[in-house]
């Protein structure tokens, strides 16, 4: 007796979980790519090249990044800026930039290096390609675009999730000022890559009062 | 060794605790740090007289009055002193200092060259409080401004340790960098209107505790952490300053001068520091070139070597060894000399080889001058006398030896020279004399006529430098000046002088045409020696570069193999070089570019150069020092001993090199003076290189004698033609940042001058002399006496005007 109520026991288990399957209640895996999970918000994804709101290249070519990095998968070269027709804020910008996804082992030390916050992570992982060469990703793969738009290598693609690309990693540090006085006071971008949301610069005037020396 | 440490008087101190034996007298700092105690210092360097400008080298000491703080890099070691550099006090004082250097010190530091690498970054993070507690403005500058063609001076970042401006005055001796302004406001900076055009102003940039001082041929190009770093010799400089080669993804960034009690003390002259730019040059040669038609035309190694051997072998069949010629083979490595000697005389069965182009002193003066002189020896002699080039333009290492030894040491310099001289600031005595006329001036010696020369030199130690002044004397007054110091002075050591990088070493190889590798003379004893390796060589002595061009004229000479030369710039006689070029049958040359000398060659092999070969040098007190390999040849370059072994193979008489090692190894068992010198003794045992012969004599001694010469030229004008650092020389032609610096096709005249000839500043003058004639711009000049007409050599635009003082000058407009 005790047999069969134990048997029964084991395949009403069983069948809760297979009905429980087939509507959905209990799934645990997940009908991927059509159906993608959730990333928490920390997640490492692909990198990008943030520029700052006038439109200036965040990368000022240090190589901090290259330097940092445990796989030795960043190459950066600077070169000097045009006075008249800058491509970032001071004297140097990120000439050449590329990183070897391949070799990449997505820990996030550049992105902690950094320090401009030009390199920053999304939520985008996937990156697969049919050849060594595209996997490594330059300026025209990394760098956003100046209206905030971070270029998917395959747009087209129906399985991509555009908006990977559009969620950053949340690691932000409050360091740089906005580079040009007038943007002194203009809040910087929010919900875009790298960004995040942060108060506004504030004015010398506005620190010495907070110091005591005002 | 023993006895003479002990016979320096030490004393003792105590650092931290422990007691250390120090010389006495010695600054604190200094003895600190060579018992292994690093004080930290922004202001203070080992070369140079310490200021105590930073404050940071403060340390505590014991004082009858208690502790006192007191900066290390000015006060000397006493017996029984007792130092604390690491206690809570010392500790306090030097964050304290260091925050203070960073209140105006920008963040620059992910954009600055000098991050990474960073005396004031680096003592920031150990010696630093760790953070900052200001918050007000820093003080601006205008970001970097160009102070010179080379470098930037970045003033926000200055801490005002004052080593430039003390290098600048008190090293180089051109004080053209100084501090300005006072109070918060102070500065370093030129002086308006006047360029820091000083030929040393690279150093300043190397030892700038700050990114202050940048170099524009490195800027933003790598991080320090990209580097990769060699030690070698530069070749630019025939002193062979030891220097760090340092390249990132295979190409060469930068060169940095490398301390070095022997040759240059950590300094380097700018031609020998930015003159890398060569090897990376887009115009280099990278494959074999063969002319077809009259153009030149890509070609396989193979078919290339095998057109040469042909070429070469058929004129050897036809008309014997002597119809071939080798010149050059002084910008090489040691055995890239000895494999092209090797292979002249082995392969071609010719001694017409010469790595000098006909401007140059004796073969034996230069190779074997029994007492030839160190560097060294410049810093404990009485007297050291210059007869011979400038050596600011042409010898720059030796020119800072020198004014070292004169203005710190005490050393009286006698400055022999047609002109102003860079060392006639520091010179005991100056004696000018018209071009072509030194005999005149020497025999005048003879009678007595100088008697301040007589008592700066009789019955005194000796050291004098001596080279050609210019073309006007030839080749013999050097030879009749050292025989003359070496008849009156007390003690005599002669440093015969020479340009072009490694003529030292391919003379020891045997590049002339009547000496063997080792310093040995061309005769049966020393053929019979070389037997072994060489099989049998031609016995008679062959032609010098003048020999050898006017026999090629002649039709005697049929073949010519040059080896990193360009006769047509550097032969004085530029007429006789082109009807030779003309006339030459057929030409191969292996070199790095294309050049007027090789613009027809028959056959180009495209060579490697500095930092992609490893080999020996030999520099002019005969030191022999190692140079190293760093970057793989570029294209299809190869080394010039594996191309003439490959051309030996071919001809039909394989010279068997396998290595540049090998060669070192065969080159220490065949050349006498030589004996002795391996990888593993350069490498290890003496870094800063070896002083030839190691043991016991050389083999062959010269002693120079007192030769007959010309009179002074009478002439209303005489010319006064001398090399200056930058020219239009192959190498610096593909530099860019040095080759702008070149004077160009100028002549100097005295201002006194001007209005007899109706010139004015930048007039166009035509200057005829008996060899030459073309035209050049007017550069009044008060350090060029009347009737003194001074161009320099080898200039962009400019023609060679020959060897005869007499000059004509015509304004042209």
């Amino acid at each position: 007796m005790g047999i069969v109520k134990d048997l029964l026991k084991g395949l009403a288990v069983t069948g809760r979980t297979m009905i429980g399957t087939i509507t959905g209640r209990e799934l645990v895996t997940r009908p991927y790519p059509h159906v993608k999970r959730e990333k928490p918000q920390r997640f490492h994804g692909r990198h990008v090249l943030n520029r700052y709101p006038d439109g200036m290249e965040k990368c000022i070519g240090c190589e901090l990044c290259a330097g940092a990095c445990p796989a030795e998968c960043i190459y950066v070269r600077g070169k000097e800026n045009d006075i008249d027709n800058p491509v970032s804020p001071g004297e140097r910008f990120g000439y050449v930039y590329e990183i070897n996804m391949l070799r990449c082992i997505f820990c996030g030390l550049c992105v902690e290096a950094c320090p401009t916050e030009a390199i920053t992570m999304t939520h985008l992982f996937e990156m697969s390609t049919t050849n060594r060469e595209d996997g490594i990703y330059t300026k025209d793969e990394l760098l956003m675009s100046p209206d905030g738009k971070v270029p998917h290598m395959f747009p087209d693609d129906p399985l991509a999730d555009l908006g990977e690309l559009d969620t950053a990693d949340g690691w932000v540090r409050a360091t740089a000022p906005g580079g040009r006085a007038a943007y002194q006071g203009v809040r910087m971008w929010a919900g875009t890559p790298g960004v995040g949301d942060w108060s506004p610069e504030p004015s010398q005037e506005e620190r010495d009062r907070r110091s005591g020396d005002g | 060794m023993t006895t003479e440490r002990e016979m320096v008087d030490t004393v003792t101190i105590t650092v931290d605790g422990v007691e250390h034996q120090v010389p006495a007298g010695e600054l604190l700092i200094k003895a600190a740090q060579d018992k292994g105690t690093y004080i930290p210092r922004f202001c203070w360097h080992e070369r140079m007289a310490p200021v105590g400008m930073c404050r940071m080298c403060l340390v505590e000491i014991e004082t009858p009055r208690g502790p006192a703080l007191v900066p290390a890099c000015t006060t000397p070691v006493n017996d029984g002193m007792v130092v604390d550099t690491k206690g809570a006090t010392v500790a306090k004082a030097q964050e304290a200092v260091l925050e203070y250097l960073l209140i105006n010190h920008p963040l620059d530091c992910p954009v600055c060259d000098k991050g990474g690498e960073c005396p004031l970054q680096d003592q920031a993070m150990s010696h630093g409080p760790g953070e900052s507690r200001f918050v007000e403005f820093k003080r601006t500058f205008e970001k970097p401004i160009s102070i010179s063609e080379l470098v930037l001076l970045d003033r926000e970042r200055c801490i005002l340790c004052a080593r430039c401006t003390r290098f600048s005055e008190e090293v180089s001796g051109d004080p053209l960098i100084e501090f300005i302004d006072r109070g918060n406001h102070v500065q370093v900076n030129t002086f308006p209107d006047e360029p820091f055009r000083s030929y040393f102003s690279g150093n300043t940039v190397q030892i700038c505790p700050v990114g202050a001082l940048t170099a524009k041929p490195y800027r933003f190009r790598a991080r320090p952490w990209d580097l990769e770093k060699v030690e070698s010799s530069s070749l630019f400089d025939t002193a062979h300053p030891r220097i760090e080669i340092h390249t990132s993804h295979d190409v060469v960034l930068r060169f940095t001068g490398v301390d070095n009690d022997a040759t240059n003390h950590g300094w380097l002259s700018d031609k020998a520091r930015f003159g890398f730019q060569y090897i990376s040059s887009d115009d280099r040669v990278l494959v074999p070139l063969v002319r077809q038609d009259g153009e030149h035309v890509e070609a396989e190694w193979n078919e290339a070597l095998q057109h040469a051997a042909d070429r070469l072998g058929m004129i050897k069949d036809e008309s014997g060894g002597e119809a071939l010629a080798v010149l050059g083979g002084a910008q090489g490595t040691n055995e890239d000399a000895y494999a092209l000697s090797r292979f002249a005389r082995q392969v071609l069965g010719t001694n017409n080889v010469d790595a000098r182009m006909d401007d140059a002193l004796a073969s034996h003066f230069l190779a074997a001058t029994v007492d030839r002189a160190r560097i060294n020896d410049l810093d404990t002699a009485d007297t050291i006398v210059l007869w011979g080039p400038d050596l600011k333009e042409e010898h720059p290492t030796l020119y800072l030896r020198a004014r070292r030894a004169a203005q710190d040491l005490g050393v009286e310099l006698v400055v022999v020279h047609p002109r102003a001289n860079g060392l006639d600031d520091r010179a005991g005595h100056k004696i000018t004399y018209r071009p072509g006329g030194g005999f005149a001036l020497l025999e005048a010696f003879g009678r007595g006529d100088h008697p301040e020369f007589d008592a700066a030199v009789n019955g005194k130690k000796v050291v004098a430098l001596v080279g050609m002044t210019d073309l006007a004397d030839g080749p013999k007054l050097p030879e009749a000046v050292a025989a003359y110091l070496r008849s009156k002075a007390a003690s005599c050591k002669i440093l015969p002088l020479n340009s072009r990088g490694n003529t030292y070493g391919a003379l020891d190889m045997g590049l002339a045409p009547d000496l063997l590798p080792g310093r040995v003379a061309l005769d049966s004893e020393s053929a019979g020696r070389l037997a072994g390796h060489w099989g049998q060589i031609p016995a008679r002595p062959g032609r010098d570069t003048r020999g050898i061009l006017e026999a090629v004229v002649a039709g005697e000479i049929r073949g010519l193999v040059l080896v990193g030369a360009d006769p047509v710039r550097d032969v004085p006689d530029s007429a006789l070089v082109a009807e030779a070029f003309e006339a030459a049958e057929f030409v191969v040359s292996i070199d790095t570019f294309v050049h007027d000398s090789n613009r027809s060659a028959d056959v180009i092999l495209p060579a490697a150069t500095l930092s992609e070969k490893d080999g020996t040098v030999t520099n002019v007190e005969g030191r022999v020092q190692r140079v190293n390999q760093i970057r793989r040849p570029p294209g299809q370059t190869r080394t010039d001993w594996a191309i003439l072994e490959d051309l030996s193979a071919l001809i039909g008489s394989p010279m068997g090199l396998t290595s540049a090692e090998t060669i070192t190894k065969e080159i220490a068992e065949v050349a006498p003076v030589y004996a002795g010198v391996s990888w593993d003794l350069l490498e290890w045992d003496h870094r800063d290189g070896v002083v030839l012969p190691i043991e016991g004599p050389a083999p062959l001694t010269h002693i120079p004698v007192m030769l007959e010469g010309h009179g002074a030229p009478q002439a209303e004008f005489t010319l006064h033609a001398a090399r200056v650092m930058y020219d239009d020389g192959v190498r610096l032609r593909h530099s860019p940042a040095l080759r702008k610096l070149a004077p160009g096709a100028i002549a100097c005249i005295n201002p006194a001058d001007a209005p007899k000839l109706g010139a004015r500043e930048g007039a166009r003058v035509r200057l005829v002399t008996r060899q030459g004639e073309g035209e050049f711009d007017v550069v009044l000049d008060e350090g060029t006496p009347s009737g003194v007409v001074y161009v320099p050599l080898n200039q962009r635009g400019g023609v060679s005007l020959g060897t005869d003082p007499v000059v004509r000058v015509t304004v042209v407009t």
